[in-house]
């Protein structure tokens, strides 16, 4: 399929995914009901230190692999198993089949395995004149309903019951009550006969431990002990990423999978399997599958290949927005959400990967949840950048990018532009409420603020700085939103730190921090404009370097160093730009201990407050503004999902994905709401853009502040 | 003790304190209709359990599992041991018999001895070893509560393939070996 054909093919699936409100609904209240159970599940326990053992633990192995791998196909055979090595899918299939064949085998009964459904293994199976009866109930109804999983863990989340009753009533031939015990107990007697006849059971593996040459499955319904029990062949589908060294590394994954896949304390089944074990009168025939299929390819891109870590919980999808949204048949190709994204890129291809990369909205809430320590979202940009390179990020988008923003001046010089050509649009008001013809789908669901009449660049000097003998000495990075769309909040932000002596400068060459280049996959650009922001910020040598905009925090805290750090020159002022730059909120209450310093607000309205994505799951930073808004004489409500993104993710709400992003704000809107609040701060001028304009737009009367300006508010009391 | 019988009851299985044989064989013979599965153990075949069931007329199965597990009403098994922090126990189930008694029947009687329940999954792990060391072939089963799905709706549903019941029965001086076979 050529590239334009992929994309309306895929906004289709969107479109058609976004007007099923009734699969939202399901997925978002899994989603809440998992935070709580999670959460309950991990009570007492140390989850970054569990992850982080995790983590090493996966990399030992994946960098010694042939090492574990022939122990454990030592083990395994001396133990009776026959071990295969499939290096692609069709090969995995093809032993599969012909063993099939060659036994005589006509049915085959399956237990749940993502590996032989990334390889298509019931396809191949058919092929082969082999009937292939799935027994893990999501399974078994996505079979008869012909389609794919939409979740790892649980494969037919996306469907009703209703619509689960209709395929039974078909395999039944009389009509099936829409009840979830009756279609439960029913597919247990339906299923019962097939394992008794089958000639062959297939399943995956949870674990593959090399010291014993052992797999371990983990297993509620109990059809994989049936599966690996009746049939007098067993054949396991097993990704080489499975492997661990020891029963304790087997331990302590299984300690940690069902916690973070469904808020489980454990399965209803831990089952352990090494060798030809009994089976009637005779033993079984085990055949052990390990599977490549790309995974070696994983193995050697330093970029990428912390995804072998993965242990396949479906946390990512859990907690995923994008997700929540559309569900795992638009957002995955066989594996689902952020780590699917990968992995398809690796096991079925750039082409099938190269939508999901764009639809990551990068909020990180995966990274926070990841039993294994991988970081998702750094994976998924990279990724993009490779698709940028191979398919270009758009014609629109690379001539703003190379020709425009690398240029500030002329950057700068048409932002300025704009500010004069928007006014029949604005009406010299400050927010955008429609745009004219082919614009109009942007503010049909959120009104746009206006580009102010000057921005803060052009206000700098006029603004008064009374500090006597000044503690610090800061350069502010404004940020593009900060110095021409919200210029009143850097006057804000000068007012707030001269009440604690800390003097401000606004260095002028500072330009865009290269953020919506690096995103949209051109890495070129976004090197050029981090070379440009270093050298301006680090000018005059100023104590710190603050920020206002979390994601602008993160470029230069963590992505200039990234960009740069093949360059030797370069690496070492990124480095130092990095150890100074800080955040407003954090700098205020953990440098200048300055929290109490504003005394108490006339009116103690009712605030609460919104966590933007790459200030809580970037730079850490979640309790600091909270304590100012309190502090500052507020009281702080809780909203539900405090720390949800808001669908705002720059360019993704503009061009790539605006109607996803149109639903995850209305969501954040019913939250703010139902809060009760008088007001909604936060630490984002991105997110204010958004969240004002979805406010807006439905006319709520909810105040929407930068902390920066809830505190300059005091002063000015 | 008392751990792990919140953490079974937790995940739904039954947990009974049983202080005689004769309880034993009541509580059973109270709550089947049809064969009983009589698992191949050491412990349960010392205790004489088999007579006193057949006694107490339940329809006892000691071979042949395979023609008689899908029709059978129940299983009834020793444990290993038992794990408190989450109600688990862990079945040494090599032998095809144990594995066909715990997976076909709605029902699957445990019994466990108090006094060979581990704190943690942890502790387990060594006797997993050991096992390993002691059999060239094994197939070792932690059982927590009752077969579930959640697979419809995410509608939590207990009995989809293995058993819709779990009971487990806490009998002291059944045996004090962890590695039973």
């Amino acid at each position: 399929m050529n590239k334009a054909d992929r994309s309306r093919h895929y906004n289709d699936r969107v479109r058609k995914a976004i007007a099923k409100p009734r699969l939202q609904d399901t997925l978002h209240r899994f989603a809440d009901a998992y935070v709580i159970a999670r959460e309950a599940a991990f009570a007492g326990q140390d989850f970054e230190a569990l992850r982080t053992a995790i983590g090493e633990m996966k990399d030992e192995v994946r960098d010694n692999l042939p090492r574990y791998r022939d122990e454990f196909i030592a083990n395994a055979e001396a133990a009776g198993a026959k071990v295969y090595i499939a290096r692609t899918a069709a090969e995995a299939n093809a032993y599969i089949c012909n063993l099939a064949r060659d036994r005589g085998v006509k049915t085959v009964v399956k237990s749940k395995s993502m590996a032989s459904e990334e390889t298509h293994l019931n396809h191949a199976l058919k092929d082969a004149g082999v009937e292939a009866l799935e027994t893990d109930l999501g399974e078994w109804i996505i079979q008869l309903a012909g389609e794919r999983p939409s979740h790892m863990v649980m494969p037919a989340i996306h469907m009703l019951k209703e619509e689960v009753a209709e395929l039974f009533s078909k395999v039944t031939g009389k009509e099936e009550p829409a009840e979830i015990l009756h279609l439960v107990r029913l597919a247990r007697k339906q299923l019962r006969q097939g394992y008794l006849d089958a000639d062959m059971g297939i399943s995956g593996a949870n674990v593959a431990i090399a010291e014993t040459g052992g797999l371990a499955l983990v297993t509620n319904e109990g059809n994989a002990r049936l599966t690996t029990t009746l049939p007098k062949i067993h054949v396991a589908l097993v990704g080489m990423e499975k492997l661990v060294p020891t029963l304790a590394d087997a331990n302590r994954i299984i300690n940690v999978l069902p916690k973070n896949a469904t808020g489980q304390l454990i399965t209803s089944y831990i089952t352990w399997i090494r060798g030809a074990v009994p089976c009637g009168d005779k033993s079984k025939e085990l055949h052990i599958v390990l599977l490549d299929n790309g995974r070696s390819a994983l193995a050697e891109s330093p970029h990428c290949r912390d995804a072998l870590r993965c242990i396949k919980c479906g946390a990512c999808a859990n907690v995923c927005p994008v997700y929540q949204t559309v569900g795992g048949h638009v957002f995955g190709h066989i594996y689902i959400s952020a780590i699917g994204v990968i992995l398809t890129a690796f096991f079925h291809g750039l082409n099938n990967a190269s939508e999901l990369v764009r639809a990551c909205i990068g909020c990180r809430s995966c990274v926070a949840v990841c039993p294994s320590n991988i970081d998702l979202e750094s994976i998924i940009l990279h990724l993009r950048e490779v698709i940028g390179e191979e398919e270009g990020v758009g014609a629109g988008k690379s001539i703003v990018f190379k020709n425009v923003m690398r240029n500030r001046k002329l950057f700068h010089g048409m932002l300025r532009a704009a500010s004069v050509l928007q006014k029949p649009v604005t009406r010299g008001e400050r927010t955008i409420r429609h745009l004219p013809l082919f614009f109009s789908g942007l503010t049909e669901w959120r009104t746009l603020p206006a580009i102010a009449d000057k921005p803060l660049r052009d206000l700098w000097n006029d603004i008064p700085q009374k500090v006597e003998k000044p503690r610090y000495r800061v350069a502010f990075f404004a940020g593009c939103l900060n110095d021409f769309v919200y210029p009143e909040m850097g006057i804000d932000l000068v007012k707030v730190l001269n009440h604690l002596d800390v003097e401000v400068t606004l260095p002028l060459e500072q330009s865009c921090c290269g953020v919506p280049a690096l995103y949209s996959g051109d890495k070129d650009t976004a090197v050029a404009m981090a070379e440009q922001n270093i050298d301006a910020m680090l000018e005059n040598d100023p104590d710190f370097v603050v920020t206002s905009c979390p994601t602008c925090t993160m470029a230069l805290q963590r992505d200039f160093i990234d960009l740069l750090k093949d360059n030797p020159v370069w690496a070492e002022k990124a480095m130092k730009l990095a150890e100074i730059t800080i955040d407003i909120s954090c700098f205020i209450t953990d440098k200048l201990d300055g929290a109490e310093a504003f005394g108490k607000a006339i009116k103690a309205e009712k605030v609460t407050y919104h966590d933007s994505c790459h200030l809580k799951r970037g730079a850490g930073v979640w309790e600091q503004p909270r304590r100012l808004i309190a502090d500052s004489g507020r009281e702080v409500v809780e909203m539900a999902h405090s720390d949800r993104c808001c669908g705002f993710g720059g360019s993704y709400s503009f061009t790539s994905h605006a109607d996803i992003a149109k639903q995850i704000l209305g969501d954040k809107i019913k939250d703010i709401e139902a809060s009760g609040a008088a007001c909604v701060a936060m630490d984002c001028p991105g997110c204010m853009m958004q969240i004002q304009g979805g406010l807006q737009k439905q006319e709520k009367d909810v105040r929407v502040k930068h902390t920066i300006e809830l505190l300059a508010e005091n002063l000015d009391d | 003790m008392e751990n792990f019988i919140i953490a079974a009851r937790n995940v739904g299985a039954d947990v009974q304190l049983i202080s005689n044989l004769e309880e034993l064989v009541a509580y059973i013979d109270q709550r089947i209709e049809g064969g009983l599965l009589l698992s191949p153990c050491p412990s349960l075949k010392r205790a004489g359990l088999s007579a006193m069931l057949k006694t107490a007329g339940v329809d006892v199965v000691e071979e042949e599992f395979r023609a008689h597990g899908a029709s059978a009403a129940a299983g009834l098994t020793g444990a290993n041991f038992g794990i408190a922090a989450t109600g688990t126990v862990v079945l040494e189930s090599t032998d095809e018999a144990v594995r066909i008694a715990t997976t076909l029947p709605e029902k699957h009687f445990v019994l466990l001895d108090p006094r060979k329940i581990l704190a943690t999954a942890d502790e387990a792990v060594p006797l997993l070893g050991d096992f390993h060391k002691q059999m060239p072939q094994a197939y070792l089963a932690y059982i927590t509560g009752p077969s579930r799905t959640a697979d419809i709706e995410r509608v939590l549903t207990i009995g989809v393939h293995g058993p819709a019941e779990l009971h487990i029965l806490l009998l002291e001086g059944l045996s004090e070996d962890l590695m039973e076979r």
